[in-house]
C-alpha cells in the first residue's frame, strides 16, 4: 500500500516539473488554473502520503513502546512522550543517609549516585522526593573526580547560569524544588563511563507526637494523577490560551524533567514531576536503587523503643548516644523510611527550647528559637457531644495493590468506631465521586453493617480526581448536627495540590479535616497541608499492622477536646518575629510547636488558649545552655513555609516572590524560587559531541500493583482513507468536466 | 490529450488507490475472521496454538460472543498493530482470558468493535478461552477517557474490558480518546 502512494507522489511531482515550463509556454492565462489544479492535487497526495507516513510512526512508536512493556512486564510506563524515544535510563546505586538527631533537630546529609555507562556525554535528569519540611541548605556534586559546589540563585538566574554551561561543555549541577517534598537534580556533561554524586544536606524538625518521636524520610514517588486537559492538545479557541500553550511546550522541550506526563491547563508542570519508575518490581529479591541508612540519636536522656517502622535496623548505645544502621546494609528505595523513639515512661518533655545565635556583621547578634511546649494532659471528654463524620476513600489505580487494603482496612476501623448518636456518609472517588448516601445518615448498626459491606467490595481504579469529593465532603448538610469531621483516606498521588488546598480554605467553614496518608509512598507535603488547611491532622499508615494503632490515636484526637484559640504572650522588651503566625489548634497530644527570631531572647513568656470554652494556660521562663546549629535555617523555612501558605489563601504571588527570595537567598535555602547552581570553570565537552538526556529511575513503591500501562491504539486510517478517496474523486469528476468544456468550445 | 483530463486521470487515480486502500483494511479484517476462525477450531481441539497462515505473528486465543448483536469475534494473541488489523486482541498485560482476573481486550473501532457503540449497560458477553472455558460477562461500566492523561489500571477482580478508539465516527486515527467498557463476570 505505502509503495503504490510513494509512487503517486513521484508521478505527481514528474507532471509538474515536466508540465510548468510547457504549459507556460503554451498559454499564460490557462497556466495559473492549471498551476492551481496541480498544486491541490499535491496539496491532497501530500495529505495523503502524510496519513500514511504518521500511520507507520504511529505503529513504529507503538510497537516499541509495547516491546519495553514486554520485556519489563508492564511496569509503570503510563504515558509516552515525544523525547522517550531519545534518552537513556540510569539506576540509582550505593546511596547513603545520615540522620544527625540531637534533641528536635535533625541534620541531614544524603548522598546519591549514578553512572553513565553509555559511550555519550549525558545530561543527567533526577527527580527526587526529601521530606516536606526539609531546609535544603547545600548541595555538592561530585562528577568523577571533580567536585563543584552549588549556591543559591534566584530560579530563572539559576537556569540561565545552568543553561549556559550545558551549552559551553562545562560541567554544571541545577536543584530545583517543584514542590516542597519533590526535587529536580540536572547534571549537565557527564563524560561516558562516569559516576555521578549528588550531596545534599538538610536539616528538619523532629515529629513529636502522643509521646513519641519521629523521623519520615521519603524514598520514592507514587505516580502521581495530572488532572486538566494536555496543553499540547492545543485545541483551544483563544489567542490567549495558544500562546500559553505554546509557551508551555516550548518549556516542556526546553527543561523537561524527561517525565512520562503531559503538562495539563490544571498541573502545568506536569512533565517535570511524573519521574519514570524502574519497572522492575523491587521485591522480586533484588534490590532497585540500593541505599544505606544510619543515624545518631542524641536527646540528652535515655530512650526506648527505638524503632524502624518498614526496615530493620540494628540499635547501640555509647555514652548516653543511640546509634542505628540497617540490619541488612542496604534497602531498595522503595518505601518511606521511619523512624521513632521513645522517652522512658514520666520522662517526657514537657517543654524545650533550642536556640542559635547568628552574630550579624553590622548589626546586633540575631537569636533564633524553636520552641516545643507540650499541653498538660487534657481533660478527658467531658460532653459526649454528638459528631457528623464524613470519610473520603481514594480507590484511584495509584492505590491499588496493597494501599487499598490498608485504606478499606483503616476505614472499617473508623466506621465501627461510630457511636449511635453520630451521623456519617462515605464518599468514595476516583475519576469521579461516588457518595454513598445523598446526606450523612445516622450511625445505626444497620447503616454502618451496610457501609463496611459496601467498603470491603471497593477495588482501585481509574483517576484520582479529589476536587469534586472534596467540595462534596466539605458541603454543609440543611442541619447542624454537632462537630463536623471529614476523614480523608489517600496516597495523595496528585499534582494539584494548591488547587485543592485552595479548595479546602475555600470551602472548610465550621469543618475540620483530617488526612490519613496510606501507602509505601505517599504524598506527605499533601497530607500535611490539607490538614493545616482544614485545621485537623494527620496520620501515615504503611502497612496493615498499623491500621489499629494510628487508628486508635486518631479517634482520640476527633473525640477528644482540643485546644483552640492560642496565644502567646512575649515578653515585653522583646520583639520577635513568630511563625506559624497564627497558632493552629492543638489535638490530644500534639505539642505547640513555633519558630521565633529575636534580638535577644529572655524573660517569661505566657501561652492561652481555650480547653472546650475554659481558660488554659501556661508560662515558660526562657533559658538556654547550648547552641544548636540548624534552627535558623528551620525559622526561614518556616517563613517561607508561611508565605507560600499566604498564596493559598488568597494573597498575590508576585507580591510574595520577593518576599521568599529575600529570605532563601539569605539563609541560602531551596524554595519554589530559588534553586541551587554549581559550575565548573572549564569547558570539558569537546564541542562536536551531543549531549544525550538521561533519566534517572525512582523504584516503583513497595506493594504497588504494577498493572498500569499506556492504552493500544485501535482506530484505522480506512475512514480518513475513505473520505479523502471520495474527495479526489469529485475533485477528479469536476476537472474531467472542465477539459471537456474547453473541448467543446475549441470544437 | 488536455492537460486537464491527464490531471484528472492522475485525481481518479489517487481516489481510487484511497478507496482500495480502505476496502483492503475492512476487507482484511473481515476476511482474515475466517482464517482465524478455522485456527481457532483447530487449536480447541489440539490443545495447542495454531497460527492462522503460516507467515503470521499471533495466533488466536479466545472467542467473544454477543448474539443480541450478531457479534462472533475470534481474539488474538497481543493488541499491537499487526495483529488488530486481523482481530481483536489480547492485551497481553492483563490477565489471561477467565482466568478470575481483568482481561483486557482492544479492537479498531471501525472494523471489529465496531459493535461497541451500541452496548449499553447489562448486556452480556460470552468469553471462551482455549480451554474451552466458557463465562459470561455483564456490562457495568461504560467511559470515555483520555489516554494521554490516564493509564489503564486494573482492578483484581474477575473482569472484562474492551477498549477501542472514541469517537466512533471520527476522520482522524491518531486521537487520545478511548471507549473503555467494563463488564464483570456473572
Amino acid at each position: 500500500m505505502f509503495k503504490f502512494k510513494s509512487a503517486n507522489k513521484r508521478i505527481v511531482l514528474e507532471d509538474y516539473s515536466y508540465d510548468y515550463p510547457y504549459s507556460y509556454r503554451r498559454k499564460k492565462s490557462s497556466f495559473k488554473r492549471l498551476l492551481c489544479l496541480t498544486l491541490v492535487t499535491l496539496l491532497l497526495s501530500g495529505i495523503a502520503w502524510y496519513s500514511v507516513q504518521a500511520d507507520t510512526a504511529d505503529d513504529a512508536r507503538h510497537s516499541s513502546a509495547l516491546s519495553r512493556i514486554n520485556e519489563v512486564q508492564a511496569g509503570q510506563l503510563l504515558l509516552q512522550s515525544d523525547l522517550e524515544q531519545r534518552y537513556q535510563t540510569a539506576e540509582l546505586k550505593n546511596s547513603k543517609v545520615h540522620f544527625s538527631i540531637n534533641g528536635m533537630l535533625a541534620n541531614v546529609a544524603l548522598e546519591q549516585s549514578f553512572n553513565n555507562s553509555s559511550g555519550d556525554w549525558v545530561e543527567g535528569v533526577y527527580v527526587f522526593p526529601l521530606p516536606d519540611t526539609a531546609a535544603v541548605y547545600s548541595m555538592r556534586i561530585k562528577i568523577g573526580d571533580r567536585v563543584i559546589v552549588g549556591s543559591i540563585k534566584e530560579k530563572q538566574a539559576a537556569k540561565k547560569i545552568y543553561l549556559a554551561a550545558k551549552q559551553a561543555g562545562k560541567k554544571a549541577g541545577l536543584v530545583e524544588q517543584q514542590r516542597p517534598n519533590l526535587f529536580t537534580a540536572k547534571v549537565a556533561n557527564i563524560p561516558p563511563d562516569t559516576t555521578v554524586q549528588l550531596l545534599l544536606q538538610y536539616t528538619q524538625t523532629v515529629n513529636y507526637q502522643q509521646g513519641k518521636f519521629s523521623l519520615r524520610f521519603p524514598m520514592t514517588i507514587t505516580p502521581r494523577f495530572l488532572p486538566g486537559l494536555p496543553l499540547r492538545a492545543a485545541s483551544s479557541e483563544s489567542a490567549q490560551l495558544q500562546r500559553e500553550v505554546a509557551l508551555a511546550n516550548q518549556a516542556l522541550t526546553l527543561e523537561s524533567g524527561l517525565g512520562w506526563g503531559f503538562n495539563t491547563d490544571v498541573v502545568s508542570d506536569g512533565a517535570l514531576i511524573t519521574p519514570w519508575l524502574n519497572p522492575k518490581a523491587s521485591d522480586a529479591g533484588q534490590l532497585i536503587n540500593p541505599i544505606s541508612i544510619s543515624a545518631d540519636i542524641d536527646m540528652g536522656m535515655p530512650l526506648k523503643e527505638i524503632a524502624s517502622a518498614y526496615h530493620d535496623i540494628t540499635v547501640s548505645k555509647q555514652q548516653g548516644r543511640y546509634q542505628l544502621q540497617l540490619s541488612a546494609g542496604q534497602v531498595s528505595m522503595a518505601q518511606d523510611f521511619e523512624l521513632s523513639w521513645q522517652a522512658l515512661p514520666g520522662q517526657q518533655p514537657q517543654a524545650a527550647l533550642f536556640v542559635e545565635t547568628i552574630e550579624g556583621e553590622h548589626e546586633q547578634a540575631q537569636d533564633y528559637a524553636l520552641l516545643m511546649l507540650m499541653p498538660s494532659q487534657q481533660q478527658a471528654a467531658a460532653a459526649n457531644i454528638a459528631r457528623e463524620v464524613i470519610y473520603i476513600l481514594d480507590t484511584s489505580g495509584s492505590m491499588a495493590g496493597v494501599s487499598i487494603r490498608q485504606a478499606r482496612a483503616s476505614l472499617i476501623m473508623a466506621l465501627s468506631r461510630l457511636r449511635p448518636q453520630d451521623y456519617f456518609n462515605v464518599i468514595e472517588f476516583n475519576s469521579q465521586a461516588y457518595p454513598m448516601h445523598r446526606q450523612a445518615v445516622a450511625a445505626s448498626a444497620n447503616n454502618v453493617q451496610l457501609a463496611i459491606k459496601q467498603v470491603q467490595n471497593m477495588e482501585a481504579r481509574g483517576g484520582t480526581n479529589m476536587q469534586p469529593a472534596l467540595q462534596m465532603a466539605l458541603q454543609q448538610s440543611d442541619d447542624q448536627r454537632g462537630v463536623r469531621q471529614v476523614v480523608f483516606i489517600t496516597d495523595g498521588a496528585v499534582g494539584n495540590e494548591a488547587d485543592l488546598f485552595k479548595t479546602i480554605h475555600k470551602h472548610l467553614a465550621a469543618s475540620r479535616l483530617f488526612t490519613v496518608g496510606i501507602g509505601s509512598a505517599p504524598n506527605s507535603y499533601f497530607m500535611r497541608k490539607a490538614a493545616q488547611f482544614g485545621r485537623g491532622s494527620f496520620t501515615h499508615i504503611g502497612s496493615v499492622n498499623e491500621v489499629q494503632p494510628k487508628m486508635a490515636a486518631l479517634f482520640q484526637q476527633l473525640e477528644n477536646p482540643v485546644l483552640t484559640g492560642i496565644t502567646i504572650t512575649w515578653p515585653k522588651a522583646v520583639v520577635v518575629e513568630q511563625y506559624p503566625e497564627k497558632i493552629p489548634d492543638l489535638y490530644q497530644g500534639q505539642p505547640l510547636l513555633i519558630k521565633v527570631a529575636a534580638k535577644q531572647l529572655q524573660g517569661e513568656l505566657l501561652v492561652q488558649g481555650y480547653n472546650g470554652g475554659e481558660l488554659w494556660q501556661q508560662s515558660l521562663i526562657l533559658k538556654h545552655k547550648a547552641q544548636h546549629s540548624g534552627v535558623a535555617k528551620l525559622w526561614a523555612r518556616e517563613k517561607i513555609a508561611q508565605l507560600l501558605d499566604e498564596v493559598i489563601s488568597g494573597r498575590d504571588e508576585a507580591a510574595v516572590k520577593p518576599e521568599v527570595v529575600a529570605v532563601a537567598v539569605a539563609h541560602q535555602l531551596l524554595s519554589p524560587y530559588t534553586s541551587f547552581v554549581a559550575v565548573e570553570d572549564v569547558a570539558s565537552r569537546p564541542s562536536p559531541q551531543g549531549l544525550v538526556p538521561m533519566a534517572v529511575l525512582n523504584a516503583r513503591p513497595k506493594g504497588q500493583a504494577g498493572q498500569s500501562f499506556a492504552y493500544p491504539n485501535t482506530a484505522t486510517r480506512s475512514q480518513q482513507s475513505f473520505y479523502l478517496g471520495l474527495l479526489l474523486l469529485l475533485l477528479a469528476a469536476v476537472v474531467y468536466g472542465l477539459s471537456l468544456k474547453r473541448r467543446e468550445q475549441r470544437l | 490529450m488536455s492537460r486537464r483530463s491527464l490531471v484528472a486521470g492522475v485525481l481518479l487515480l489517487l481516489a481510487l488507490l484511497l478507496l482500495l486502500d480502505s476496502l483492503w483494511i475492512k476487507a482484511k479484517a473481515h476476511l482474515a475472521q475466517g482464517l482465524i476462525r478455522h485456527a481457532w477450531q483447530q487449536s480447541l481441539s489440539s490443545g495447542e496454538p495454531v497460527k492462522p497462515w503460516p507467515w503470521a505473528d499471533t495466533w488466536p486465543v479466545g472467542r467473544l460472543q454477543l448474539p443480541s448483536l450478531n457479534v462472533d469475534l475470534t481474539i488474538l494473541h497481543g493488541a499491537q498493530g499487526n495483529a488488530l488489523a486481523f482481530g481483536p486482541g489480547h492485551v497481553l498485560a492483563s490477565a489471561d482470558l477467565n482466568s478470575g482476573g481483568t482481561t483486557v481486550l482492544a479492537g479498531h473501532r471501525d472494523t471489529h468493535f465496531a459493535f461497541m457503540q451500541h452496548l449499553k449497560k447489562g448486556d452480556e458477553l460470552l468469553l471462551s478461552n482455549r480451554q474451552g472455558k466458557q463465562q459470561s460477562y455483564e456490562v457495568s461500566e461504560l467511559a470515555i477517557v483520555n489516554s494521554q492523561q490516564q493509564s489503564l489500571a486494573l482492578a483484581a477482580s474477575s473482569a472484562l474490558v474492551l477498549v477501542t478508539c472514541y469517537p466512533f465516527n471520527s476522520l482522524s486515527h491518531g486521537g487520545p480518546l478511548r471507549y473503555v467498557l467494563t463488564a464483570t463476570a456473572i
